[in-house]
């Protein structure tokens, strides 16, 4: 059966690498795989940016109209039917942030009614570090704002909690605290944890309920900038006039 | 706190809040309409009960951060560069009726409408003029999205304590890239008209004529003009002496120093660790303020011993090299490496380029 994954979420949440990294190992296993780049809002930091290795691993990449990264108009494609009509073991959908961006599916309302019931996971892709994600409160508010934009109910949320490289098992534990209690309010599941390996094998030997953490997955850093480590000493936190020289 | 994983656009927006700023005018255009787009959902919580306009234009904006600083308040405006040239006419103005306030320009890339990605090619527009007559405006280069937020944080106490607009360049990628940031507490701030007795805050006849505030540019006869020039001057000369903010990484025994300002200068330390490993020391000095120029600074670094030469990198075909020739002064050769068109310089580009100089070519 086709696996149809919808990756869904507040704006840099993380959804364009979980989106890569799912086509990735689909693709390891053999998958035939489409990648969906369904972006209409971002212009910077795109997952098409990444299209070279993506081809080289055999995955069909379907991105917006457009030239080249970077132009402002987009618009959504027509290959994006193929999608719904050719043989796929699993495709994925990075679509843009917020209930903005998850507007974009609507136009595919009718195609995803049309899966094969038990094909489609429409995941909300949550990292609570996030200043719009949190709280509960925030989550659930913005948990329902993309159900409605998007005209598809969610049937999971990923725990991706992150500070991209400061990144350590605090965020995972914190964000797993947080899913608990969305989870347990409005019956969406945690369907999945991702987090580098490291990270994670760390979080799960801290023996948390695994109903709270769905399947842990771990990812590899796909949309990273080669002179990302550099942040360290861009950072001035005590008192920036002190750490500068005049 | 804990850290949060903010866009530039949005933590810089927030800290602005955090700073006292409680008017944004400003009118759309990528790459920094996350900005507007923040300000206009934040402006109108019960924490900050500001006010956001989105202006017919980004001349009608920057008129009425003319007229929001003039009465004393805390007033932002952002754009990116196409935007900023709108606005020159109105900084400038600013600039002669000595109204503090803080300008943001997210630099996308030039002339003309350019591309939306990101660049340094308004260095020259920033600190040689821009608008029209003598001023300056106290201009800062963030080169993450921290330093922005921190340098925020003390933008306007800066913009008041000297009556200087407070621009702030950032290429695209400042305002476009996450990054984890901690975020510092809102200070209080109240228009406070002891302090500020320039400030239009409402006389009425019968006030004291002189406690009057006149918000103005225009000095019609020559003497006044004149004087009112020399004023600035004696300001800007304060700013000059008070505010260079840069810093130094490897420049101990360094061969090479590269001069470099912004996101690029965390490509440049890249590639500075990388020649280390290989045995080649390079330094960076890198300009935090823009204008200042922290000459002294770059010349203490250009002139060790045992320097060899300078490589300027920049996003744009070489702006800000002006001013470290100036720094120089003929005592040491300068080279140039940079990209227009919003490429950004990789770390194996600037190793390579530093190899070349070294083999002399």
């Amino acid at each position: 059966m086709k696996n149809v994954k919808v990756l869904i979420g507040n704006y840099g949440s993380g959804k364009s690498e979980l989106a890569l990294n799912f086509a990735m190992q689909a693709a390891a296993r053999g998958d035939r795989t489409e990648l969906i780049d369904l972006d209409m809002v971002n212009t910077y930091f795109r997952l098409t940016e990444r299209g070279k290795m993506v081809e080289q691993k055999e995955i069909r990449l379907v991105s917006p109209n457009y030239a080249c990264s970077g132009i402002e108009t987009l618009s959504l494609p027509a290959e994006v039917a193929s999608a719904f009509v050719l043989e796929w073991d699993t495709v994925v959908f990075d679509v843009g942030g917020d209930d903005v961006g998850a507007t974009a599916l609507g136009r595919y309302h009718q195609d995803f009614v049309d899966l094969e019931p038990g094909s489609l996971e429409v995941l909300n892709v949550v990292n609570i570090r996030r200043p719009l994600s949190g709280t509960v409160e925030k989550l659930i508010r913005l948990q329902e704002g993309m159900q409605a934009h998007s005209r598809l109910q969610i049937t999971g949320m990923i725990n991706n909690a992150n500070l991209a490289t400061e990144t350590s098992v605090e965020e995972l534990r914190d964000g797993y605290k947080m899913l608990k209690e969305v989870s347990d309010r409005t019956g969406i599941p945690v369907a999945y944890t991702t987090g580098k390996k490291d990270l994670l094998e760390q979080f799960l030997a801290e023996g948390h309920d695994p109903k709270y953490i769905g399947k842990p997955i771990p990812i590899d850093v796909y949309m990273h900038r080669d002179w990302d480590s550099y942040i360290k000493y861009g950072l001035h936190t005590v008192d920036p006039q002190k750490n500068f020289k005049h | 706190m804990a850290k949060t994983l903010m866009k530039g656009s949005e933590a810089i927006a927030e800290a602005a809040i955090r700073a006292g700023a409680r008017y944004f005018f400003g009118y759309p255009i990528t790459p920094q309409t996350e900005i507007p787009e923040y300000m206009s959902a934040r402006m109108f919580d019960p924490d900050v009960n500001g006010c956001f306009l989105q202006a017919e234009s980004e001349v009608a904006a920057i008129n009425m951060i003319y007229g929001a600083a003039g009465t004393g308040a805390r007033a932002i405006t952002s754009s990116s560069s196409p935007g900023i040239s709108l606005k020159q006419e109105g900084i400038s103005y600013c600039a002669g009726a000595m109204l503090p306030c803080v300008i943001l320009n997210v630099m996308r890339g030039g002339p003309g409408l350019g591309n939306i990605q990101a660049s340094q090619g308004d260095y020259f527009q920033a600190v040689k003029g821009g608008g029209n007559g003598d001023y300056h405006l106290l201009t800062y280069a963030p080169s993450s999205v921290q330093e922005a937020v921190d340098i925020m944080m003390f933008a306007y106490d800066k913009a008041e304590q000297y009556r200087i607009p407070v621009l702030f360049i950032a290429d695209g990628i400042i305002a476009q890239m996450m990054e984890p940031v901690e975020m510092p507490e809102m200070v209080d701030f109240k228009i406070d008209p002891e302090k500020k007795p320039w400030a239009c805050t409402g006389w009425k006849p019968g006030d004291d004529p002189e406690k009057r505030g006149v918000i103005n540019s225009i000095y019609i006869d020559t003497e006044s003009l004149s004087e009112h020039n020399a004023v600035l001057q004696a300001m800007y000369a304060e700013v000059t002496k008070n505010e260079q903010m840069w810093e130094n990484y490897n420049c101990e025994g360094a061969e090479y120093i590269i001069t470099a300002f912004g996101t690029v200068a965390r490509i440049a330390k890249s590639a500075i660790d990388q020649l280390k490993a290989e045995g080649i020391n390079v330094g960076l000095v890198r300009p935090i303020t823009v204008w200042p120029f922290p000459y002294k600074a770059v010349a203490d670094a250009v002139n060790a011993d045992g320097v060899k030469a300078v490589l300027d990198v920049e996003l744009n075909e070489g702006q800000m090299i002006e001013d470290v020739k100036i720094a120089v002064n003929g005592a040491k050769p300068i080279d140039f490496f940079g990209h227009c068109g919003s490429q950004m310089p990789t770390t194996d580009e600037i190793v390579a380029k530093i190899k070349s100089m070294k083999e002399g070519k």
